[in-house]
């Protein structure tokens, strides 16, 4: 057969590669910066961007979608023209899907440091860049299916048909989750409304983790480590099984976020089941890794793209074993919003996402400027940092974590909380400052990464087009004895990609349609009024300053919580949250019943100088709030808009809410200045503090008297 | 030697058994009904299982070979086999001791760290025993077969060892890595048709079945309490140690039985509890600034101590005063209510302007000029 010649086009690759080490840094950085505030408040500047509250999205959508994003992009566009042996589909659309993705990424960045924010964890980005993701992702697909159409090899690689679950797994989530109504060029708010708002979003939120940095990383695995190794795939059999398996019940694990939460409880159980489902077939990916280096565990010494895939991959084990322990409901009882998460989380992405990606450009890059690494010394030197940097990292924030649940869970023999919330913080200061140790260690590796390649990029000389060849793809193939009923779907990738979306597409639908159409999944509470329009100008800022990064609205159903906090919170409260502010980390106290606790005066001298009234408190100033006017001229629309989403506002509603609005600041105003505090009642922090004064107070009106709910009646109850 | 084997298992077994029925019983009954602690015995009772099933196969295995060696007149390496198992038993009962010691000083009403650490080192022991037991066993296989393959061909002498990990991977030898080539090549990528590991797939299959009884307890037969059971569970249970705690302590102070104190042990507490808590709003002095005024005769909610110690226990909310009774017990309201009143008259710099309704003090007659000389005498109606 005629062999043809061809060119795989390295100079994408070379750009994501140069993308990953640049947003790499920056979202590293702006991680450390974050933790810093943790411990040292003074380092938020007192300035709007660089409050935690902003920076922490920064950091997440940073590396998330910055790093690891351009860390898939750079692996797949030189893997999957190799494993098809052809050049990618189309240069333009390549040119294109590169320049797009880090448009949306510094779009991201300013969105997000300016205070535009949907308030959905890891899907904070505001409908405009939404929109920007999904074009841009339908150019990678049609990239990445052009390519693998006009392919010369009869079936798909193992890594290719996770390339194709994570691109329309991604894709359906994505669009699920980012509906959203627009007010403004940077406003909407979510389609969905408390629990069922809940649900879609760690639906999302838990399989951003399985389909963006899992996912796609086990297909680089797939290909970088076998190479690297020179070392056949220990298992196709493994392969197959576990990747089916994967897929199907990732997707049904997202409930595990909403363990003891107003989420119905068999929908929290089916998160449970399937996280430890979930076990089995993610171990079937470490273990395909580990094995496929039997025999070649001497070079994993030598070699430094071994040593850290193997770290990688070993990180992974340890991640995805941890993560279904954590869904069981009792540890979960322990863990859940403390800093536990946050250590499992980094063990993922630091050792498995981040160690994966150093492998990948360690083993890239040499070959692309056909050269050899510029130093293996300081690529050991870069694993043994990163590696100590994961340690450090990782057991201070344990540590942290189940010490201050069991504070939080303490009891004096006398009935009483033994600690208050702010002791409990204050306790475990120092595991945070080891723990920005542990990154900042981290970070230094990463230099250094960064700076060998660098200099191996100088003693080398770029391959832009590298020449390879290939017999084209023939009617007939050859089949090499047994014959695995599986190798019919891989020469056929539209079936591959119709049976993986039908297999991601079963848990989200059967956990999600009966949370909507069932009443009795959200019991209503005839005392739950729709928010005010200052109240949802309060929230507007509530969710701008990234206040649910640290403070939780959910009061589970623990005898500490409820002690500490309240009646524990029912689904029917948070009908009217679009989005819902549930929260999944306490760095602060419990907001859900805040409404009523502390006096209006209190609010206002404590986001002005939160130390002032919590002494040892780590919250930042919120100063521009007390200059800061809100914007009336948006009422009328936030109040259609609500109404659009089936908050019951009356009919004409928007010509009289900045009425009501002016009524509600100016009391607040003018109780604030019996407290000899002058404020004018169109400044930020009075709507802030209307939003703080309601939230949890419905509830109390309930079932008393009767005589609440009369004058409760209107919309403007309180 | 068969009968001092099996001796030595009954003791093992029982030491094993000793230990696991001291945690267990130790820090019953509040313990016991805390998951985390059944899920923690349920562990050790399986990983005791385990052990069980392991001694019986070890002292059987080392029985055999003994028997072997005695028929070569070499028993000696039964001897140290023996010697061992004697050293594991020693070991856990002593620790079985320790752990009842360490436990039943140890009676807390949630998990307590202590609780935690000694679970946690009895399944890691556990553990230590399992290894411990899984290299004796290999131990005395892997010496008993060149014993019996002795006069087989001694040329296959460099024939792959087949290790314990290679045999729980199902793995095959690298050698013979070509039978199972499936002949792929992806870009120089080949791939094996080795079996899938058996531990993985019967694990994977245990998970499944994991899923399906969660799934049934909780949700088809019920027998598992959901989240809000649990919390009235806890509440319950909570509310019986409490009430058994306060029976027989003298914290059973309420608002009718509060008495003034005026002692310094009592104030002093108090005193710390005030400027850390309550001066954010009443300022360290008492002299107020969000709350109201608390040195003056002015009271917005009464002046007795009965009425101070019932304003901290259930607070104004709607006036902004928390209720406090589920952050300090009823004594330390006691303490506080007491040096609230103390603070009464020492006229701190810049007050807040009165607040409430004239109280005069019950024991005190107004004759007896008790209420200082106040500069202002305003008093401001609340809203």
């Amino acid at each position: 057969m005629q062999v043809e010649q061809f060119y795989y086009d390295n100079k994408t690759v070379k750009w994501f590669a140069y993308a990953v080490m640049v947003w790499g840094l920056v979202g590293m950085l702006v991680g450390l910066w974050a933790s810093i505030a943790m411990f040292y408040p003074p380092i938020n500047l007192g300035f709007a961007p660089t409050t935690f509250g902003r920076m922490r999205p920064v950091h997440t959508n940073a590396v998330i979608f910055a790093f690891v994003g351009n860390g898939i992009f750079m692996g797949v566009y030189y893997s999957l023209q190799r494993l098809c042996k052809s050049r990618m589909f189309s240069d333009a659309l390549s040119k294109i899907h590169f320049w797009g993705w880090q448009l949306i990424i510094v779009a991201a960045a300013l969105t997000l440091w300016m205070g535009n924010t949907t308030g959905k964890e890891y899907a904070e980005l505001e409908w405009p860049i939404d929109i920007a993701i999904t074009l841009v992702w339908v150019v990678f697909g049609i990239n990445l299916f052009g390519t693998i159409i006009k392919r010369r090899e009869s079936h798909i690689y193992v890594a290719i048909w996770f390339y194709i679950a994570t691109w329309v797994t991604v894709a359906m989530l994505h669009i699920v989750n980012s509906m959203e109504l627009p007010i403004s060029f940077l406003k909407s708010y979510s389609m969905y409304a408390g629990v069922q708002d809940a649900l879609v979003q760690w639906w999302y939120g838990h399989n951003a983790v399985a389909f963006f940095l899992t996912t796609p990383y086990l297909g680089l695995m797939y290909y970088f480590l076998p190479k690297a190794a020179n070392r056949p795939v220990y298992s196709y059999r493994l392969s197959i099984i576990h990747f089916w398996a994967l897929i199907f019940i990732y997707i049904w694990a997202g409930p595990h976020h909403l363990l003891y939460t107003a989420l119905p409880d068999w929908a929290q159980s089916l998160g449970t089941v399937f996280s430890i489902m979930l076990i089995a077939p993610s171990w079937g990916g470490m273990l395909n890794g580990l094995f496929t280096l039997r025999g070649a565990w001497d070079k994993v010494r030598e070699e430094p793209v071994l040593k850290f895939l193997v770290v990688a991959v070993t990180c992974y084990g340890m991640a995805t074993f941890e993560g279904p322990l954590l869904s069981l409901k009792n540890v979960n009882a322990i863990s859940h919003f403390t800093d536990w998460t946050i250590a499992h989380v980094h063990v993922g992405a630091l050792g498995w996402n981040g160690f994966m990606t150093f492998g990948v450009l360690y083993y890239l890059i040499p070959k692309m400027w056909n050269t050899t690494l510029y130093s293996k010394r300081l690529a050991g030197a870069h694993f043994w940092l990163g590696t100590i940097g994961i340690v450090l990292y990782a057991v201070p924030l344990y540590w942290a974590g189940f010490t201050q649940s069991m504070m939080w869970k303490s009891f004096t023999e006398e009935g009483q909380l033994k600690f208050q919330f702010l002791e409990t913080v204050t306790h475990i200061l120092p595991m945070y400052i080891a723990r920005s140790v542990g990154g900042a260690v981290y970070i230094v590796g990463a230099v250094i990464m960064v700076y060998n390649l660098i200099k191996t990029v100088g003693q080398g000389s770029f391959v832009a087009d590298e020449a390879a060849e290939a017999a084209p793809l023939s009617a007939h193939v050859e089949l090499h004895g047994h014959h695995h009923w599986h190798r019919w779907i891989e020469k056929r990738p539209m079936q591959m990609l119709v049976f993986s979306l039908v297999a991601v597409a079963i848990g989200g639908a059967i956990e999600m349609v009966p949370t909507f159409l069932v009443k009795s999944n959200i019991p209503t509470i005839s005392s739950v009024k729709p928010y005010t329009p200052l109240e949802l100008h309060g929230r507007d800022i509530y969710i701008r300053e990234g206040c649910y990064l640290c403070h939780s609205q959910m009061v589970r159903p623990f005898r500490d919580e409820v002690a500490r906090y309240g009646e524990y919170s029912k689904a029917g409260e948070f009908i009217y949250d679009h989005p819902f502010q549930w929260g999944s980390k306490r760095t602060g106290p419990d907001l859900a019943r805040v409404g009523g606790k502390y006096p209006d005066s209190w609010h206002y001298n404590h986001m002005l100088d939160p130390q002032s009234m919590s002494p040892g408190s780590i919250m930042p100033t919120y100063s521009w709030m007390y200059d800061n006017d809100i914007n009336a001229f948006r009422t009328p629309k936030m109040i259609w808009a609500m109404r659009k989403l089936g908050v019951p506002y009356e009919e004409g509603y928007e010509n009289k809410c900045n009425a009501d609005l002016q009524k509600q600041a100016t009391e607040i105003a003018n109780g604030l200045k019996a407290d000899k505090i002058n404020v004018k009642p169109e400044k930020e922090i009075v709507a802030l503090i209307a939003y703080l004064q309601r939230l949890g107070k419905d509830i109390k009106a309930a079932p008393k008297s009767t005589t609440a709910q009369v004058t409760e009646a209107g919309i403007l109850g309180n | 030697m068969r009968t001092i084997c099996r001796t030595s298992f009954l003791t093992l077994f029982l030491s094993i058994i000793c230990a696991v029925s001291a945690n267990a019983q130790a820090p019953a009954p509040s313990s016991m009904s805390n998951s985390f602690v059944v899920l923690m015995v349920t562990i050790i009772g399986f990983l005791a299982l385990i052990i069980a099933l392991l001694a019986y196969v070890l002292v059987n295995a080392a029985s055999i070979k003994v028997e072997n060696e005695l028929k070569e007149k070499a028993a000696n390496l039964g001897k140290t086999t023996l010697v061992l198992l004697i050293g594991a038993v020693l070991l856990v009962s002593t620790s079985a001791y320790a752990q009842s010691g360490e436990a039943a000083s140890n009676i807390s009403t949630t998990v307590s760290e202590a609780t935690y650490y000694t679970l946690a080192s009895v399944a890691v022991l556990e553990l230590g025993i399992i290894l411990t037991m899984l290299l004796m066993l290999r131990s005395v296989i892997s010496v008993n077969k060149p014993a019996t393959a002795a006069d087989a061909d001694a040329v296959v002498s460099k024939a792959p060892t087949v290790s314990w990990w290679d045999k729980i991977n199902s793995f095959k030898p690298i050698q013979q890595e070509a039978d199972i080539d499936l002949g792929h090549n992806y870009d120089g990528i080949r791939e094996l048709d080795n079996r899938l590991p058996p531990w993985w797939l019967y694990g994977f299959y245990c998970c499944i079945l994991f899923a399906v009884i969660y799934l049934w307890r909780f949700h088809v037969a019920e027998s598992a309490p959901l989240s809000k059971e649990e919390y009235e569970i806890a509440v319950a249970d909570a509310e019986v140690a409490k009430a058994a705690y306060l029976e027989k302590s003298a914290n059973n102070v309420d608002e009718n039985t509060v008495k003034l104190l005026t002692d310094e042990a009592s104030l002093a507490p108090a005193r710390k509890i005030f400027e850390t808590t309550c001066a954010a709003c009443h300022n360290k002095n008492g002299s107020g600034s969000v709350g109201p005024n608390l040195t003056d005769d002015y009271w917005l909610h009464g002046g007795s101590i009965q009425d101070v110690f019932k304003t901290l226990k259930y607070g104004w909310p709607e006036k902004g005063m928390k209720s406090w009774k589920d952050d300090y017990s009823p004594m330390q309201l006691a303490q506080l209510a007491s040096f609230v009143k103390s603070l009464r008259g020492t006229n701190p710099p810049s007050p807040k302007a009165p607040q409430g309704v004239l109280y005069q003090e019950a024991g005190v007659k107004p004759d007896s000029a008790a209420a200082p000389k106040k500069d202002s005498t305003v008093v401001t109606s609340t809203k």
